[in-house]
């Protein structure tokens, strides 16, 4: 018999490393005559897409064209240590580094430029430098890179930004243990093969607030992958031991979900600005896969009215809650 | 790519000489019988577009196309590639000239660390090249021996539906 | 990887001459999916590995008017594709495309499967169901084996060293012959069966069952017909009590082959269940 069952599952979790650890950022930007610019920084871009919101940023505060920033990180020679790529810190913490950094370089070639237009109250947009009251009064942005050179200004600035909170109380355990906290609810719908104890997940929906979807397309990528990662955690996933030797050795004997195991999802993206996010933007890539196990379970709670206290939800321990659970009344 | 391709044989190993042809190109190289095609793939011929994810045939990391057909490169035997046609990633459009599916992958965010990406790439080309307009099962179907971790395999799926719509 | 001499002849007396002369010490190579992570792991050291997969002789899927050949190294993707198997024997294409993955299934061999002799066959128990022979050839002649008499002992292949085997038969089954393969597995692709139900129906008008055949996979050694509970269903009109006691029968059965291990507590209900399942899907068909 198949039983059908809706399930949510909902979190909030801590950006960075929170209870004052070192939480640090940095970046070097350099300018140089042609008005490309070079931007050295220690994060780590494994594909989840930091570099790319790295240079948004950069060209969203400098008006430049992306194409025009050469970006090197994660390399010990060259760039400034900014922290590994992980409690989805990267877009928060270097992402407001960058735009710092961004900022402080704007300000230098703002008094560059206040020498040649006579302005101060300056606008840098698509290439372009000019003055807020009187848009006439402009110069492009490479011309100006090219006449801070000539006039001696060192166009290059490093930025630091500390995300490092204080601890919590130790004897109460409250305080701001973390900057920010991400939220995020998902549905899971599935069907439960009482005969078999397969669980089969029809769909799962996830919202998630990201504050500020700096690179929409980037975000739902990542919750996807996330829910796809959830999707194995709840159902497949199981490293055996006995006697402390690892029984699971291969990828044909931890399963992950392959691309005829993973359901429909829907992505919804909610930006409620986190004020001290770039942009109001917080952070994806944890939060992307926490809700998604709770979600299942919660859906195989409904579908047969027992809880699953034991993870993989796999056919084995599925298959006999229920006839152990029936076995028992 | 390169054309002809000899091997000096170090005199105290048995190494047996393989024709075959790589990307359009006829290619000879000095193999040992255990080599894998995977391993010849990378590390004689330098194209190190194919990845080794697992080397026992459970992830599809070194998919390449042998006589048109996807195969894990990690469970044919180099000399089991005899005269045989091989086309890798490198094989799959030029940086000038990009695949209608690399372009389509780009488009639609349908890579991320890229490690699966060129057994995707190939194992999507061997399903347009056969079935030019796959629905959704027969897409997932194609590629449901590459495994992904990152992307969940939705943007992947997206994208070649693109790359096999009509007129493209 | 210790190394061994390769040789990858074109035609069938080649093989077979080489067979003889190296016999013991060689290992056959088709697809290579199970015996290139075998020989990456080390657990087999052949001093030769012969090559079968450019004898022309050895492959092809044909017929005749009465019986289906199937080349000893027909891939999986071979017999899902192939319109012959899809139409005489659906449960073979069935099989074949449940199979690993996509590339895997463009280079696993039927041979190979069967020469393996692994309890996770899939296409052993399909082929049991079939009554499937076995075509064997040596530089001595060649010879047919019922498949049931060639794998009886689990990893224990009945042939001769100098033997490999070229083809598989298959006689064509009666008209208004049902068939259906299924395969309960932990995920949708490159997964192994936990559990396979092969089954041959066909019924009279009157649907009383004159012909069931039924190998389970994965649960024994060795796959075989369960002719226990072909003979219970025989003959009758499948009643939902008679299912019901069949479901129990099912489970008993296999227990007695295998006794009881850790698995047994969900293999023995579930077996049962998904004999049911697969039956029931086979009656309503039409």
């Amino acid at each position: 018999m198949k039983k059908r069952g809706i399930g949510y599952g909902s979190m909030f979790y801590g950006l960075g490393y929170g209870f004052s650890r070192t939480d640090i950022a940095a970046v070097t930007l350099e300018l140089n005559q042609d008005g490309s610019i070079i931007a050295r920084s220690g994060e780590v871009e494994y594909g989840q897409g930091s570099d790319t919101v790295f240079c948004q940023i950069i060209a969203e505060e400098l008006g430049v064209d992306y194409i025009a920033i050469k970006l090197i990180t994660a390399d010990t020679d060259v760039t400034p240590d900014s922290g590994p790529t992980s409690s989805s810190r990267l877009t928060f913490v270097g992402g407001n580094v960058f735009i710092k950094a961004s900022r402080s370089l704007k300000k230098l070639l703002s008094g560059v430029a206040e020498e040649i237009l006579g302005e101060n109250d300056l606008v840098f947009r698509e290439g372009m430098v000019f003055s807020r009251a009187d848009p006439e009064k402009s110069i492009s942005f490479k011309k100006l890179a090219g006449e801070a050179y000539t006039r001696g200004v060192p166009a290059v600035v490093t930025e630091w930004y500390n995300n490092t909170t204080q601890d919590v109380d130790s004897e109460t355990g409250q305080g701001d243990a973390y900057s920010t906290y991400c939220w995020a609810t998902q549905m899971a719908e599935v069907e439960v093969d009482t005969e078999t104890g397969k669980v089969e997940v029809l769909r799962i929906v996830a919202v998630t607030d990201v504050g500020k979807a700096i690179n929409p397309l980037n975000c739902e990528a990542q919750i996807e992958g996330g829910v796809a990662q959830g999707l194995g955690y709840a159902l497949e996933e199981e490293i055996k031991e006995e006697g402390g030797y690892v029984k699971t050795k291969t990828l044909g004997d931890y399963m992950i979900p392959t691309s005829l195991d993973v359901p429909p999802i829907e992505v919804h993206l909610l930006e409620v600005a986190e004020p001290k996010g770039p942009y109001g933007a917080k952070g994806v890539g944890e939060p992307a896969l926490i809700p998604t196990p709770p979600a299942i379970l919660n859906a195989v709670r409904n579908a047969l009215g027992l809880r699953i206290h034991k993870l993989p939800a796999n056919l084995e321990n599925v298959y006999h809650l229920i006839h152990g659970e029936e076995a028992g009344k | 790519m390169r054309a002809v391709r000899k091997v000096v044989m170090a005199e105290d190993q048995v190494k047996t000489v393989l024709k075959m042809i790589v990307n359009g190109d006829p290619v000879e190289v000095a193999v040992d019988p255990t080599w894998t095609l995977l391993r010849v793939i990378r590390e004689e011929l330098i194209l190190t577009g194919t990845k080794e994810g697992c080397g026992i045939g459970d992830c599809g990391a070194c998919t390449v196309l042998l006589d048109g057909k996807p195969v894990n490169s990690c469970l044919v035997l180099a000399l089991q590639a005899e005269g045989k046609e091989v086309r890798t990633i490198e094989g799959l459009g030029t940086e000038e000239n990009l695949d209608p599916l690399q372009e389509s992958f780009i488009e639609y965010g349908a890579v991320q660390c890229g490690f699966c990406t060129p057994g995707m790439l190939i194992s999507a080309r061997a399903l347009l090249d056969k079935n030019p307009h796959p629905t959704t099962e027969e897409i997932k179907l194609a590629i449901s021996g590459n495994l992904c971790r990152c992307t969940g395999y939705v943007k992947i799926i997206q994208a070649i539906q693109k790359a096999a719509q009509p007129g493209q | 990887m210790q190394s061994y001499e390769y040789y990858a002849p074109r035609s069938l007396p080649d093989a077979l001459e080489y067979l003889a002369a190296k016999a013991g010490d060689c290992r056959i190579i088709a697809g290579g999916t199970d015996l290139i992570p075998a020989l990456r792991k080390g657990d087999i050291h052949p001093a030769c590995l012969l090559n079968i997969l450019e004898i022309a002789a050895a492959g092809g899927i044909s017929e005749t008017e009465e019986t289906v050949r199937i080349g000893a190294t027909a891939t999986f993707n071979d017999l899902a594709d192939s319109g012959l198997i899809r139409k005489e024997f659906p449960l073979l294409a069935e099989m074949a495309l449940s199979v690993g993955g996509p590339q895997t299934r463009n280079r696993g061999t039927i041979g190979g499967n069967i020469a393996s002799a692994a309890p996770a066959s899939d296409g052993l128990p399909v082929l049991m169901s079939l009554d499937a022979e076995l075509e064997l050839s040596s530089r001595r002649g060649n010879r047919s084996l019922p498949l049931a008499e060639a794998i009886a002992k689990a990893w224990t292949p009945a042939w001769a060293a100098d033997e490999m085997i070229t083809a598989i038969k298959i006689n064509k089954l009666p008209p208004g012959t049902r068939t259906k393969f299924y395969k309960l597995a932990r995920r949708k692709a490159l997964a192994r069966s936990r559990m396979t139900i092969s089954l041959i129906l066909r019924r009279n008008p009157e649907g009383v069952i004159e012909d069931l055949r039924f190998v389970p996979g994965s649960v024994m050694p060795v796959a075989r017909r369960m002719r226990e509970i072909e003979k219970l269903l025989s003959g009758k009109v499948p009643t939902d009590e008679l299912l019901d006691q069949s479901v129990r029968a099912v489970g008993e059965e296999m227990v007695k082959v295998t006794g009881i291990r850790w698995s047994t507590r969900y293999k023995k209900p579930v077996l049962g269940n998904l004999f049911r399942i697969v039956l029931r899907q086979l009656i309503t068909a039409g």
